[in-house]
């Protein structure tokens, strides 16, 4: 069956879908307010006319660029293309700054391109196990996940006071996603009678505000983004930073079990992945400085998020996340049904549907090498006049997610207090993580509540959650005593 | 104002807002009282210890610091000009429509940011422009604002 689906995939045709797919993809997900899951939406009816595995190709294809695209304007811009991408400009652009971009564009790549072929190798080997293992997760350990992911909070912060000030922020993080419908009742909740607000504040919006905005009005008082400009033209020969593979591997196992978890997003994969690497670093300190190690650990996290979202979609039919929410939609419109069948009767067509990951890892990959260098010149261009051009948008990005005018002035706020907040010591990076992990907590939290009769023992007894409650301790009391040892020191 | 007043500010402004979400909960419905209205005033309750012992550490640590300005743009004209500019664009979007909203937009955007060619100014607002028009206007048909009066 192996050798029918590499017959049908080595198909003039089917390597053309792959390419397309691919490019398009990473041009998507360089764009804010273009998204994965749009584009795969998109390319549904398209793929009608198409015969089914070509449909499969350009829309796995897709889904692969545009992960690996939203690093490029995150990395050169603040600006991430997609929300996983934000981790990204964490270190990405603090390197653009020092005129490094060429080689953060090219750790980016390398990371991703390891992510993405590790998470496809896993789901072409031991998917249907792996699905079986994640719908073993229930509410608790869905809460769990989500306080495994807020414990990067800790990370974040290097003494005393900025501790205690990265829980304030994650904390504000998790009360701005409780804005909208109740979980549980369906009451509306601190909506100020907006219609716009029932779903909750949109995170794409806040995201660009607090990243790509305020960073742009940042900039009004320079001429140019990068202050040493010898540099950004070296980068076919700059070598890869020296103990960048372990992040990369990290991420990547981080990222493909975060992804076969269905609800968890590519986005908590990347923090997760990034705040893992942080602590194991030998230099954390170097981290939201310009540390390539963060890069390669969220990119290999978010591109490794692909495939693990796949195992439950392709096994199950649960979809990983909204791209694979809007790939699943594609399969069912050919009639394909996952389950069993799917690796069986349509073996030949799924088989080649995996293996063109692995082929669309690579175009992004020589892409990414080869135009990294014409990426990095963006950085160059003058401030007066990138500047009114990635705020138009920003702008775009923000109104494009729900068509609502009332997400670009939530941008607008978002991006003036993220100045504020920045400028008085506040943590941007766990404000976010509240905010994405928000709803997973609050909704895993209750149910559990209810499964369990109002008791709390139900979060300690069962394996998986106390194997979650075990890693939990395990991120938490490293960085803890540090601090309280940094502390004792006179 | 100073870095320690921001701060000060901040801290008593998140100090309120947590009050208010506790007591926000009361009204939610019986339902829920033991799972979401329990897990937002455990938000509420956290966001006030914390913000309440920063506000004693900030306390404690007042003598030793010295309090520096804090300066939120390096060129305000150019930073808060930005900004109200912006604000004035997203205002404009309902009734001006997206491509005419930019096209005033782009343009005098890039001269209050200190651009001195017209001939760059026009060619990038355009090319900007029609690059949304045919990528994300024709070829993948995203809905943009339009306008109420034109």
């Amino acid at each position: 069956m192996i050798l029918q689906a590499l017959q049908a995939l080595f198909t003039p045709i089917s390597l053309f879908a792959v390419f397309i797919g691919t490019t398009s993809g990473v041009i998507v997900g360089g764009m804010p307010g273009l998204t994965a899951t749009m584009a795969v939406a998109l390319l549904i009816p398209v793929t009608f006319a198409l015969e089914p595995l070509t449909g499969l190709l350009l829309m796995g294809g897709v889904y692969c660029g545009a992960m690996y695209g939203g690093s490029i304007p995150a990395i050169l811009l603040r600006t991430p293309g997609t929300p996983a991408a934000v981790a990204t400009a964490l270190e990405g652009y603090p390197m653009t700054q020092k005129g490094h971009g060429g080689l953060a564009l090219k750790v980016s790549v390398i990371a991703s391109f390891t992510g993405g072929m590790f998470s496809a190798l896993v789901l072409l080997l031991v998917a249907p196990v792996l699905a079986i293992f994640a719908l073993t997760f229930g509410p608790p350990e869905y809460f769990l996940l989500a306080i495994l992911g807020l414990a990067g909070i800790v990370s974040m912060a290097d003494d005393e006071n900025r501790l205690v000030k990265a829980i304030i922020s994650g904390l504000i993080g998790l009360i701005m996603a409780v804005v909208g419908t109740d979980p549980m009742s369906g009451m509306l909740r601190y909506t100020a009678g907006l219609t716009d607000l029932f779903d909750g504040i949109a995170f794409m919006p806040a995201l660009i505000g607090m990243f790509s905005i305020s960073q742009m009005l940042e900039l009004t008082g320079t001429k140019s983004i990068i202050t040493d400009t010898s540099t950004i033209t070296k980068i076919k020969r700059e070598p890869l930073p020296k103990g960048i593979h372990k992040p990369i591997v990290l991420g990547s196992l981080v990222g493909t079990i975060i992804g076969i978890l269905p609800g968890e997003g590519a986005t908590i994969a990347a923090f997760m992945s990034y705040n893992i690497a942080r602590r194991r670093s030998k230099h954390p300190e170097l981290f939201g400085k310009g540390n390539p190690e963060g890069i390669a650990a969220a990119e290999a996290g978010n591109n490794g998020c692909v495939g693990g979202s796949l195992v439950p979609t392709l096994t199950l039919g649960i979809p990983g996340n909204s791209v694979a929410a809007a790939l699943l939609g594609g399969l069912l419109v050919h009639g394909l049904i996952p389950g069993p069948e799917l690796f069986t009767k349509y073996g030949v067509m799924t088989y080649a549907f995996i293996m063109s990951l692995f082929i669309a890892n690579i175009v992004f990959l020589l892409l990414g090498l080869f135009m990294a260098p014409y990426f990095a010149r963006i950085s160059l261009t003058p401030t007066a006049l990138l500047i009114p051009v990635v705020c138009l948008f920003s702008v775009l990005g923000s109104y494009a997610m729900n068509n609502s005018i009332l997400d670009i002035f939530i941008a607008l706020l978002c991006g003036l207090a993220a100045i504020l907040l920045q400028k008085t010591g506040f943590s941007l990076g766990a404000l976010i993580l509240g905010l994405i992990l928000g709803p997973i907590a609050e909704t895993g939290f209750a149910q559990a509540l209810i499964m369990g009769h109002g008791s709390y023992a139900i979060f300690f007894n069962r394996p998986q959650a106390v194997a979650l409650w075990a890693i939990i301790l395990l991120l938490l009391v490293p960085p803890i005593y540090q601090i309280y040892k940094q502390r004792k020191t006179p | 104002m100073t870095k320690r007043f921001a701060e000060l500010f901040i801290l008593t402004g998140y100090l309120i807002l947590a009050v208010l979400l506790y007591r926000s909960t009361a009204s939610y419905p019986d339902s829920v009282q033991g799972s979401t209205a329990l897990y937002v005033r455990f938000l509420g309750t956290a966001l006030a210890f914390f913000c309440s012992l920063e506000l004693f550490l900030w306390f404690k640590n007042r003598g030793q610091e010295e309090s520096e300005k804090m300066t939120i743009a390096t060129v305000p004209m150019r930073f808060w000009g930005l900004f109200f500019l912006l604000l004035l664009y997203s205002i404009s979007l309902s009734y001006l429509g997206f491509y005419l909203a930019s096209a005033l937009f782009l343009p005098l955007a890039m001269l209050l940011l200190g651009a001195k060619k017209p001939l760059s100014i026009c060619l990038t607002s355009a090319g900007v422009l029609l690059f949304i028009y045919l990528v994300f206007a024709k070829l993948l048909e995203v809905p943009l604002p339009e306008g109420s009066l034109f």
